[in-house]
């Protein structure tokens, strides 16, 4: 069997994963904690590729990241059919599930809590991280295995701005439509199995984060 | 030494309160909704006041006109929460620790907080592993180991059991001997305002009312919400009819009792307080004396007894003080009392409503 395709989806869920934390975390600080006017508007936004066909967001992507996109103009760093575009895709897709799940967490922390870090002498940053962060950790883990998942299984945008360029972009969901197409069952069935078996796992994790109370020994 | 001027507004609620005290405990007592805990916010940074100033031991934490508005975690207030709100993630010890880390001898202050509040054995454990009493003790341990030069309590013990909440109410006072820090404690039960204030500030509607030794506020309170906030359950509406230097004559429905001296004229509308507990039930083999003050002799018509305390209904035979209820004075008792003169039997009574128990507020 070949592993390059699994081995490809790994590394990409990877760092999407990492983009993931560091940008839904942001993000759902943002709006949770920051009363900016429009914040619903950047919130359906995030969401919009939870509902948008995979290939609408792909064809936005093949636009920011295209000729004409900022990252072409401005930097001069092409992406486009690289195994970094299917993270970028990745991140896209997977965000609003961290989001909404790490801004649920953030929410539901006591605010008293934090008022009390703030009688103890504790600056605005010390207090997200010694406070808000720890309590809301569960819902904040539990939104980025979901995001991990979502990104693992990545296929429509990906393969629009990525390709499916075998051992550069092709990841383990790719490769098995490809096998499918040209009739490699045995090739499609080893990497369905490895696909379900990660994804049970995962879902598995958050079910039971999200079972668990939201504070150790609570 | 606090001194504390604050005027807050939110929408229909208007807070204006102004007091100032040395190293003692001040009880601000209210109903729910008075501006307690909004008062306690604005003395700790949390809420912004409209207008005013707070200033603390010479250092001016709040000053609107000055544009000085110290950030919370610089004032050096502690602050107790009702509900304990320690942090569940840490340990009692890492609780207590929490305001303390970039002290170079944290761990002898933390160690000195645990022992103070006697907590050493469970150190480790988190909240959801202690008592609510014990949770309370690193409540005040953890806002007592930064060494703050006020501390602010918000209903602490209303959500224990009581004999804890006593117990808690006895150490805190220790303490406060021991610190010699301003407190400023706010409840809504009277008898831990009684118990712990060296000043009672009575609150309502965002306004302190009165504010005096708590002695002073129950027997002399200085309006009739206040009377009726205190406990003053006998508020009987009167005239002045005749003064003199030796005191005063007040008409109540259709009997005349004597009341010490008040600046009231002749003729003004009064309210006679009378404290449920002051009326003193007369032997009958004592009845009738001349020495008896304001006496009034009738019938107890209901009751009710909480195990400790028999409230007794009187209902005045003859000359009535209001015609309009059942019952002209409302008396309190011991039980013990009540068992030894057979009053479950023995229903007509003869009261002295003592001329010096007796406090006239205007009409």
């Amino acid at each position: 069997m070949n592993w390059s395709p699994l081995l490809l989806s790994i590394q990409v869920t990877f760092f999407a994963t990492l983009g993931i934390l560091a940008i839904g975390l942001a993000l759902a600080l943002l709006l949770a904690r920051t009363r900016v006017r429009g914040k619903i508007i950047v919130e359906t936004l995030i969401n919009l590729p939870l509902v948008l066909p995979p290939s609408v967001v792909g064809y936005y992507l093949l636009i920011a990241l295209g000729r004409e996109g900022p990252l072409v103009r401005w930097f001069d760093l092409n992406l486009l059919f690289t195994w970094q575009a299917a993270v970028v895709a990745a991140i896209v897709v997977a965000l609003p599930l961290m989001v909404q799940s790490a801004k649920a967490a953030l929410e539901s922390v006591d605010p008293t809590l934090e008022n009390v870090a703030r009688t103890l002498g504790s600056t605005e940053s010390e207090i997200i991280w010694r406070v808000t962060l720890p309590l809301a950790r569960r819902g904040i883990l539990a939104g980025l295995v979901l995001g991990s998942a979502r990104a693992l299984g990545e296929f429509g945008a990906t393969l629009m701005v990525a390709g499916n360029i075998p051992g550069v972009t092709q990841t383990a969901p790719l490769a098995i439509y490809d096998a499918v197409q040209s009739g490699r069952f045995a090739d499609a069935n080893g990497l369905v199995l490895m696909l379900s078996g990660l994804s049970f796992v995962s879902l598995l994790v958050v079910n039971r984060m999200q079972k668990g109370n939201v504070t150790r020994d609570a | 030494m606090l001194n504390v001027n604050l005027t807050k507004h939110f929408g229909d609620f208007a807070l204006r309160t102004q007091f100032e005290i040395g190293a003692e405990v001040l009880v601000l007592f209210g109903p729910s909704g008075a501006g307690k805990s909004l008062t306690l916010n604005c003395i700790a940074g949390l809420v912004a006041p409209d207008d005013g100033s707070v200033v603390l031991d010479h250092r001016v934490l709040f000053d609107h006109p000055a544009r000085v508005n110290v950030p919370t975690r610089a004032r050096r207030i502690g602050y107790v929460f009702q509900n304990y709100a320690l942090f569940p993630h840490l340990t009692a010890r890492e609780n207590i620790a929490f305001g303390v880390r970039r002290d170079p001898n944290a761990r002898q202050r933390v160690d000195a907080m645990l022992e103070l509040v006697g907590l050493t054995s469970l150190a480790t454990r988190h909240p959801a592993h202690l008592s609510g009493g014990q949770q309370q003790r690193v409540a005040l341990a953890r806002a007592l180991a930064p060494r703050p030069e006020l501390l602010l309590l918000d209903e602490p013990f209303s959500a224990l059991d009581a004999p804890t909440r006593m117990q808690l109410r006895r150490e805190l006072l220790h303490l406060q001997r021991a610190l010699r820090i301003p407190m400023v404690f706010v409840t809504h039960d009277l008898g831990e305002a009684y118990f712990l204030a060296d000043q009672l500030a009575v609150i309502d509607r965002g306004e302190i009312l009165q504010m005096d030794a708590p002695g002073k506020v129950l027997r002399y309170p200085a309006c009739l919400r206040v009377a009726t906030a205190v406990g003053v359950k006998n508020i009987l509406p009167g005239t002045l009819v005749a003064r003199d230097a030796a005191g005063c004559r007040v008409r109540v429905g259709a009997v005349a009792l004597d009341a010490p001296p008040y600046p009231f004229d002749v003729g003004a509308r009064v309210h006679v307080c009378l404290r449920p507990e002051r009326i003193m039930l007369l032997r009958p083999e004592r009845a009738g004396r001349s020495s008896d003050e304001n006496a009034l002799r009738g019938e107890i018509v209901r009751e009710m007894s909480d195990g400790m305390t028999a409230t007794l209904f009187l209902r005045a035979a003859g000359a009535r003080l209001i015609a309009a209820q059942d019952y002209d004075v409302q008396i309190e008792l011991p039980v013990y009392i009540y068992e030894r003169l057979d009053l479950a039997r023995r229903r007509e009574w003869t009261v002295s409503l003592r001329k010096n128990a007796i406090h006239l507020l205007g009409g």
